[in-house]
């Protein structure tokens, strides 16, 4: 007997046919709003380069209502895919105690903790320029 | 007894160009299984239709079909948690031969690819190979896999490109390079270390919800990203072995 095997297409929309999917292609396009931070940031570096008048320049040019609007974008973008890096890396990196292995719950908050450290890091760094100005 | 309407996909290769819904519909209790429905419409009111099972009970992995679009085991799915009624097809990503029947054999040449078995010398005098309970802990869950298939019909990677070896057989593969007892390895870093293998994975996830038996597929082959890249940090300290992934690239 001759075999006709259907093969079933794989449509450009198979993203939309899943929720699961639709979750991933939301994660892979936190990648756009931080494409635009990346680039304000290089602007600015640039701006920096070509002296005063640039510079002040550049400030005025964040200070618009879109690129803010795009850059909190981009924050909002980097924390959520924190968050499902955070979540995903007790299953790419399980870390092992003997025949245990430490909870999930425990690597993410660890994570997260790490993340608060940064900031106080930073708030710590900045606040101390500032008193000295 | 309640009925339910199922909505089945059917394909007839002898008459269909494409596949096309035909409706059924099904008495059911609290224990009719999505493979009981089919029994129920095979024997009472279309003998042609096809579909595969065995054991009924979640361990030979044959009967997996979507279920309103999700890939499930047909034994282990039941019709009282589908109170909307259900929609049935083959297995996404494979090509169908008939109705709920598809053809596994890429699934099946990727798995052979990765030699999942032990290679191991024979362990002195015919004694057994021990090992402690750490070890055999390190990849217990991998080896649950009753290669069903599941995850390769969630896997949107092998839809778009069939040559990649796929979660369950790269979550094989990570199980026999964890197991104390093998020393295989380095006979599957070359299939793990292509394009087809372990990166070919841009960790969507699905597989991991989608398998009956928390085998979590994604985990092996993203901790087989770490190993693979392990593998390339060694391979560059030793440019005397490096020709053996050459072929693969
Ligand atoms: S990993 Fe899970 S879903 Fe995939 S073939 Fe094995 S048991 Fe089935
Ligand atoms: S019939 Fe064996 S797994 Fe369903």
């Amino acid at each position: 007997m001759s075999r006709k095997p259907y093969q079933p297409p794989m449509p450009a929309s198979w993203w939309l046919k899943h929720p699961a999917y639709r979750f991933y292609m939301l994660r892979e396009a936190t990648v756009l709003p931080l494409l635009f931070f990346v680039a304000s940031l290089l602007y600015g570096l640039y701006a920096l380069g070509q002296g005063e008048s640039s510079w002040l320049q550049y400030l005025s040019w964040l200070q618009q209502p879109w690129v803010i609007a795009l850059n909190s974008l981009a924050l909002v973008a980097s924390l959520f895919h924190a968050w499902t890096f955070f979540v995903l890396f007790p299953q790419v990196m399980p870390l092992r105690l003997g025949s245990r292995t430490l909870p999930a719950w425990l690597m993410v908050s660890a994570q997260w903790a790490g993340v608060l450290l940064v900031i106080l890091a930073l708030w710590w760094l900045l606040g101390g320029m500032n008193a000295d100005a | 007894m309640p009925s339910m309407a199922i909505q089945l996909q059917r394909y007839l290769p002898e008459r269909d160009s494409t596949p096309h819904w035909q409706a059924f519909n099904v008495e059911y209790d609290d224990s009719t299984s999505v493979l009981d429905a089919l029994e129920q419409i095979k024997a009472e009111q279309d003998s042609s239709l096809s579909y595969r099972w065995s054991c009924r009970m979640a361990i030979c992995g044959s009967c997996g079909v979507m279920v309103n679009g999700v890939p499930k085991l047909g034994c282990k799915t039941f019709l009282r948690d589908y109170p909307k009624g259900l929609q049935l097809a083959p297995l996404g990503n494979f090509p169908v031969e008939k109705d709920l029947i598809v053809d596994m054999s890429r699934f099946l040449e990727h798995l052979t690819a990765i030699k999942p078995y032990l290679i191991a010398e024979a362990a002195p005098q015919g004694q057994p190979h021990r090992q402690t309970p750490a070890q055999l802990a390190r990849y217990k869950q991998f080896s649950n896999c009753i290669n069903c298939g599941l995850c390769y019909a969630a896997c949107p990677q092998f839809g778009l490109k069939p040559d990649f070896l796929g979660p369950a057989a790269i979550a094989l593969a990570h199980r026999y390079n964890l197991d104390s007892r093998d020393s295989g390895k380095a006979e599957r870093m070359a299939q793990l270390n292509s394009d087809n293998g372990v990166w070919g994975c841009t960790f969507v996830g699905y597989c991991s919800t989608v398998c009956p038996k928390g085998v979590d597929p994604a985990a092996a082959v993203n901790q087989g990203k770490i190993a693979s890249t392990l593998d390339g940090v060694i391979q560059w300290f030793k440019p005397a072995k490096a020709s053996r992934n050459k072929e693969q690239r």
